[in-house]
């Protein structure tokens, strides 16, 4: 179905992502992961199958990309689009219409369909992928995994052949990724071929059936998934790839130092405008102090205006926070902590990295400022434009900013949104040696080996209610285990659908080891072959 | 949140009137009252023309808006009639001022603000399309509608960003908050504008066949009535060059 043979690429501004000498076919129905570290050239690889390479994006390719009877770089964009359906990284950008319906309808229009065609497939497609309730709404009120959903409708309405997925997960939770696997195991039924780029394993080792391994723009290992399953964490590591399994995950921090004392957050409730309902609604909230306290729960549960109410930043949150002897409203709390954002590019304003770091300072000290750069590993790149830097140092440029501003508190929203394993772990490297200082830092995230890398206490958040506020310790991890865990299924198919439900139903802890055992066995058997 | 002014909830919008309807009605609104076209002797009929935004808002569930504007506009209005006449010097002036300013454009602005937030991009395309405006001009207009409220967005997440740091117009670097504002909007921008076109194009936009849309657009009552009121004015404008009126 795709043929890819001797392509070799590079963009025309930039040295990431470049090929050289890739080839390798896709058979028809065939489900194929792409996986490496970032920057590798996953996502040129979907690119030069949606043919946006060399149509839109611009750079030197030779070599030749077929996706059936269709040569890529020669055919027009939107020959390729009725071929190739794609589904993009951020949800935010991939609408073109501002409601769900008009955007489902929007590739079939482009296809010159006639009219009632498009309202069956429309109401086809929102059957399939479980959106019809979503039909009709603005997009900008959906939550991220809704529009992932619906922009998955909206391609599968248009019935291609081949479909694309570039990160589809990196900002979803583990419900909305529980949906979007049924929406993959539906097109892998109907017998579509798939590619997914991903950074996330766990959730694609029963749809996938082969893997494709790159680095450094080659394909190092092209094998199939039973195979790919049996290579050891080690070998993982070494890869730099994120585990296949999430239950063997165990806690890591070491910086655990309680001193006793805690943060007493009341009255943190908050109510949006136009909503009925509290979006936020905490009486009274003990949390340790210089911890790293996750905050996790669904897409929409809260955890984002729970943020912002923490920092100040919504002035009609009554909450008060109380620390020691002091007791701040929101006014305070905006001078004390600290945000880093999902987009760090919103929270960049200056010239230079310096400028940034003596901006937040309440008197410029550029010595002062230089050594803060420098526990960062900022100090060689000080004189560029924030901009111009990688998305792990624009990160590390915030927090030196938060660092500089001497916040005490540090919120991150999704910090690893979209990271490889060892991106991952330098921000959890980052958090450790924050922590390590007189701070709290609150994570909000959906990344279980986050939280197992550096997190020191748990605080989980549904529906605007604080349902789960524990450290992570033996049981803490259990607990965790345990949500993430019915959450994601990553089994063989045969065990599938009776175990899933078998454990959402007893929601015991038992029942939860079990298929790793078996896994265990299964692994040993083969290694003794 | 705040700013859903330009972003259109199919479900809870109310009632519904043809793009092209409302297309009149602005052009009707910018010629004669922000225009004030033929004002002396059309003078009557302005304030019902003023009134129709109002209803518009009202019966699309923004009655919180119609009210505020509605009372405002009332107030400017018996200002202009009964108080500016007695007064003088710089009292009457600023009363001139801001009566003339509220009477003129609040009607203008209301009407935008329901023709933004009551049409999707895709009756918008449909409309254009009927009046046979060309797909070059269609295009990129639709993106405009996409891009507005994300723009905005945008705004609003580098407004906190700013808060945070405590970097504002009033602080230590008040000279300097416009550009800190701007540099990341426009790269945030420029990205997510890249982001939407290739996510277009990959769904087969501006191919060389003729697009398809769902979306049914047509007159009802309510749009005759509309019309019918937008008309009269041009009528009346008519006959006074005639010099009938």
């Amino acid at each position: 179905m795709i043929e890819i043979e001797n392509v070799s690429f590079s963009y025309a501004n930039s040295e990431d992502g470049a090929l050289s000498d890739v080839s390798f076919r896709v058979q028809k129905g065939e489900v194929v992961l792409l996986c490496g570290e970032s920057g590798c050239g996953k996502t040129t690889i979907t690119r030069l199958i949606n043919g946006l390479i060399p149509h839109y994006y611009e750079g030197e390719l030779t070599g030749s990309v077929r996706v059936g009877e269709l040569d890529v770089t020669k055919a027009e964009l939107y020959e390729t689009a009725r071929v190739v359906g794609s589904v993009f990284q951020n949800p935010r950008s991939q609408f073109f219409c501002v409601d769900t319906t008009s955007e489902i309808a929007f590739g079939c229009e482009n296809m010159s369909l006639p009219e009632d065609e498009i309202r069956q497939r429309i109401a086809e497609a929102a059957e399939d992928l479980e959106v019809t309730t979503l039909l009709g709404r603005s997009i900008f009120k959906l939550s991220g995994g809704e529009k992932q959903r619906v922009a998955c409708a909206s391609v599968a309405a248009m019935r291609p052949e081949v479909l694309v997925l570039d990160e589809p997960t990196s900002n979803l939770d583990m419900v909305a990724i529980k949906k979007l696997r049924k929406i993959l195991l539906l097109w892998k039924k109907q017998g579509r071929t798939i590619i997914i780029a991903e950074h996330r394993l766990h959730w694609l080792m029963d749809i996938c059936d082969r893997v494709v391994y790159m680095r450094c723009g080659k394909v190092k290992a092209d094998c199939r998934m039973q195979e790919f399953v049996l290579m050891g964490a080690c070998r993982f590591k070494e890869m730099g790839l994120r585990p296949l399994y999430l239950e063997n995950l165990a806690p890591r921090n070491s910086c655990r130092k309680e001193h006793g004392e805690s943060i007493l957050l009341s009255d943190f409730s908050f109510r949006y405008k136009q909503a009925k309902t509290l979006t936020l609604d905490i009486g009274g909230l003990a949390l340790p102090k210089g911890g790293i306290i996750a905050v996790i729960g669904h897409n929409g549960a809260g955890k984002t205006t729970f943020a912002r109410c923490l920092c100040g930043l919504e002035k009609s949150c009554k909450g008060v926070l109380k620390e020691g002897g002091s007791v701040q409203k929101a006014r305070q709390r905006l001078k004390c902590c600290y945000m880093v954002m999902q987009d760090v590019n919103h929270q960049l304003f200056t010239e230079t990295v310096l400028d940034e770091v003596l901006l937040s300072m309440r008197k410029p000290d550029e010595a002062a400022a230089e050594k803060i750069l420098d526990s960062l590993d900022l100090l060689p790149v000080r004189k560029l434009h924030p901009m111009s830097l990688s998305g792990g140092q624009k990160q590390r440029v915030a927090i030196a900013s938060a660092v500089a501003s001497r916040r005490d508190i540090i919120i991150f929203d999704e910090p690893t949104s979209g990271l490889d394993l060892r991106h991952m772990q330098e921000v959890s490297e980052n958090l450790k040696q924050l922590c390590g200082q007189e701070r709290s830092l609150f994570i909000i995230t959906h990344d279980l080996e986050l939280i197992m890398e550096c997190c020191t206490h748990i605080l989980h958040l549904e529906n605007g209610r604080v349902i789960g506020n524990y450290p992570l310790d033996f049981e803490g991890c259990k607990r965790l285990e345990l949500l993430f865990g019915s959450a994601s299924v990553n089994r063989g198919n045969a065990l599938e659908s009776p175990f899933e439900n078998r454990l959402q139903n007893s929601g015991s802890f038992k029942i939860c080891k079990h298929p790793k055992a078996v896994e265990k066995k299964y692994m040993h058997q083969n290694m003794a072959n | 949140m705040q700013w859903s002014i330009l972003q259109t909830d199919v479900d809870a919008r109310g009632l519904v009137l043809d793009p092209r309807t409302k297309l009149l009605l602005l052009i009707t609104m910018a010629v004669f009252v922000l225009g004030g076209v033929g004002s002396a002797k059309l003078s009557f009929f302005n304030p019902v023309l003023c009134l129709v935004p109002f209803f518009l808002l009202l019966l699309s569930h923004r009655v919180k808006t119609a009210m505020v504007s509605l009372l405002l506009y009332i107030l400017a209005y018996l200002i202009m009639l009964f108080v500016v006449p007695h007064t003088m010097g710089l009292i009457n002036y600023l009363l001139l001022g801001t009566g003339v300013v509220v009477m003129r454009l609040l009607p203008g602005i209301l009407t935008g603000m329901y023709v933004l937030s009551s049409t999707t991009v895709s009756e918008f395309t449909a409309a254009m399309r009927k009046i046979h405006v060309s797909e070059k001009l269609i295009i990129p207009l639709s993106v405009m509608f996409r891009f507005f409220p994300t723009v905005i967005d945008e705004y609003s997440s580098i407004k906190d960003a700013m808060c945070m740091r405590g970097v504002n117009f009033g602080g230590r670097n008040a000279g300097k908050a416009l550009e800190y504002r701007l540099v990341p909007l426009m790269i945030c921008s420029v990205k997510i504008g890249q982001e939407l076109s290739a996510a277009a194009l990959t769904r087969g936009l501006g191919g060389n066949v003729h697009r398809t849309n769902v979306c049914r657009i047509g007159f009802h009552i309510t749009d005759t009535v509309v019309m019918a009121l937008c008309a009269a004015p041009y009528v009346g404008l008519l006959l006074s060059w005639c010099g009938v009126l």
